[in-house]
């Protein structure tokens, strides 16, 4: 019988019991978005998660200090001197910043707050593509001079205290005087950029390690000089501490992590498509539910059609088609539905939507193969129906 | 054409094996129209399923045209209902769903032949059985005789040389049953196509140049 005339003969029938096609329809449907909108939204929090990576480039790294125990160090820190001799020494290595952590009392107007503070080059801006708001980033020009940057944080709590323009204000920060030369604005936070940035103030280098605790640089950000060479970079890098300063670090490059992520995220993506198939089988179990009534109610239809001359085979295939043709419907509309949820899903969450057309795709095509691996029984038990017993049923 | 040679049928009911037909002869030629008859439960029906390829005998030779039936695949058992064979039945089993013209076209359907040649063909015999005005109704809104009239030119619709009709005109008045009759009359006559009616009604069997008569199992000739 002719692929047309089934699907023909299909949509007739399904169009006749139209409650119970609609019933299996919403299995699939619901199968098949839920599905979707697992997959999606797995995809959209894996980009999410990457995408600040991204922005910050994945060509840099992280050098920390590790004791010999493999613990961080607590006593020396990296000797400045062999930090900055890093692009010269490592070929993979464009620029450096290291910078150190405090933690300390800052003062205005007689107001007092508790705020971590950091200790940077004039690097250290273009490593994390630090923002100005206003007035300018630290210098190397600098030197130990007290001046200070403040973050997006403390900028606020400054305008709290009545200091709309700071720039040029002067503040008290560990027991020292800074004039304040720019405001930064909001960073993403993240296991990469130190949370300092937006929450404290960030003075030269030199003049942070000439405070009283005389804090040490035990961590060290590098941009790389291209992607693809975190592993040679991380070498060089240990190999230089070995060698110019007898100290073990420790690399992590945002490519490695990136990486790391990735292939968690693709479990996490593989985990809910798991969850959602689940709903599909059962969605796919009430197709089979509702063909199995249909060749049972159309008994008589079939020993006519057999009578008439239909093979095995033309009986077969005009179940399988009913089935697959029932499953693709809600195959199409369980696309829209799984797309729709993400979209409503991204609009309250704040993430960046986007339509997996793999996932579209394969949805409607493995609906049909739902159709068809759950339309077959019924379709073969019609089939095998004995023509003279098909034609006695009522 | 059609010959029969001591065929048997059985059916097993749980543990009792059931005899239906015990050792049919028979023998249809060309251009018969051949009435069997007999009372209910005489096994008329069994044997009209037997003619018609919708099931094997038990034992026996059935061979149509030359061919054994014992042997053929279930495809080509498909096939030679297809071909051969048109069916005319008591409740007239036509697809609800489908209009007559759609009814009618349905053994080509299962031949590939395309949609333009089927409509056309099936429009010739619409006419042919005095229909010609309710192709496009279905066979609820028909009444029996005009069901039975749809049902007939499906049985013409794949040219098949061969009839078969059980109890066609079962659910019928007189005066419809007279009409019917007259149609199978004319086939036989005017295009020499094999009929072979089934019924439980003399008055129709004697208008068949032949009947034989059926009785516990086997055919008694008249």
């Amino acid at each position: 019988m002719i692929l047309g005339e089934n699907i023909h003969e299909a949509v007739r029938s399904l169009w006749s019991a139209k409650q119970r096609s609609l019933l299996a329809l919403i299995g699939i449907v619901i199968g098949i978005g839920s599905v979707i909108a697992m997959v999606t939204v797995g995809q959209i929090v894996e980009e999410e998660a990457i995408r600040q990576f991204r922005e910050m480039g994945t060509d840099i790294c992280m050098v920390r200090l590790m004791s010999k125990a493999g613990q961080r160090s607590k006593r020396g820190g990296m000797p400045l001197g062999t930090i900055l001799a890093i692009p010269d020494e490592c070929r993979t290595i464009k620029t450096v910043a290291p910078y150190v952590s405090m933690y300390s009392q800052l003062t205005y107007g007689g107001k007092r707050a508790n705020s971590s503070g950091l200790g940077v080059t004039g690097d250290f801006q273009n490593l994390f593509k630090i923002p100005m708001v206003q007035g300018r980033f630290i210098s190397d020009l600098d030197g130990s001079s007290n001046y200070c940057v403040l973050g997006d944080a403390k900028a606020q709590w400054l305008a709290e205290q009545g200091v709309t323009d700071p720039v040029g204000t002067q503040i008290v920060y560990g027991g020292k005087l800074y004039t304040v030369v720019g405001v930064a604005g909001a960073v993403p936070g993240g296991t990469f950029s130190p949370y300092e940035i937006n929450d404290g103030v960030m003075i030269p280098l030199a003049a942070a390690l000439r405070q009283p605790d005389r804090p040490q640089i035990n961590v060290c950000g590098a941009r790389m000089r291209g992607h693809g060479i975190s592993e040679e970079a991380t070498r060089q890098l240990k190999e230089y501490f070995t060698f110019s300063a007898r100290q073990d670090v420790r690399v992590t490059s945002a490519e490695e992590l990136v990486q790391q992520m990735d292939r968690q995220m693709r479990m996490f993506t593989l985990l809910l498509g798991a969850i959602g198939s689940i709903s599909l089988i059962v969605g796919g179990v009430g197709v089979m539910n509702v063909m199995l009534v249909s060749v049972s109610e159309r008994r008589k239809e079939i020993g006519i059609r057999r009578a008439i001359g239909a093979e095995r085979n033309d009986i077969q295939m005009q179940f399988l088609i009913e089935s697959v043709l029932l499953s693709f419907v809600g195959g199409i509309v369980g696309v829209g539905v799984g797309v729709g949820s993400v979209a409503i899903i991204c609009r309250f969450t704040g993430w960046e939507f986007f339509v997996s057309t793999i996932a579209a795709v394969l949805g409607v095509g493995v609906s049909a193969a739902v159709g068809m691996f759950f339309g077959y029984y019924p379709a073969r038990q019609a089939s095998r129906l004995s023509p003279i017993d098909a034609l006695r049923s009522d | 054409m059609l010959e029969l040679t001591d065929i048997h049928k059985s059916y097993s009911l749980g543990t009792v094996d059931v005899e239906i037909l015990k050792g049919v002869n028979l023998s249809v030629e060309p251009g018969d129209m051949l009435a069997v008859l007999g009372s209910s439960g005489c096994g008329k029906s069994t044997l009209m399923n037997i003619l018609g390829f919708l099931d094997l005998p038990t034992s026996g030779d059935y061979s149509f045209d030359g061919r054994l039936a014992a042997g053929l695949s279930d495809n080509e058992l498909s096939r030679i209902r297809n071909k051969e064979i048109g069916f005319v039945f008591q409740q007239f089993h036509l697809l609800p769903k489908l209009t007559a013209l759609e009814n009618i076209c349905l053994p080509l359907v299962y031949r590939g032949v395309s949609v333009k040649e089927r409509k056309e063909r099936a429009r010739v015999l619409l006419e042919k059985v005095g229909m010609g005005d309710r192709g496009h109704h279905r066979p609820g809104e028909l009444s029996g005789g005009q069901q039975q009239r749809v049902a007939i030119a499906r049985a013409l619709c794949g040219n098949p040389s061969l009839i078969l009709a059980d109890e066609p005109t079962g659910a019928l008045d007189t005066a419809t049953s007279r009409e019917i009759m007259d149609l199978f009359l004319s086939l036989n006559r005017q295009e020499g196509i094999t009929v072979v009616l089934i019924t439980h009604d003399p008055g129709l069997a004697k208008q068949c140049e032949r009947s034989v008569l059926m009785h516990d199992g086997v055919v008694e000739s008249l």
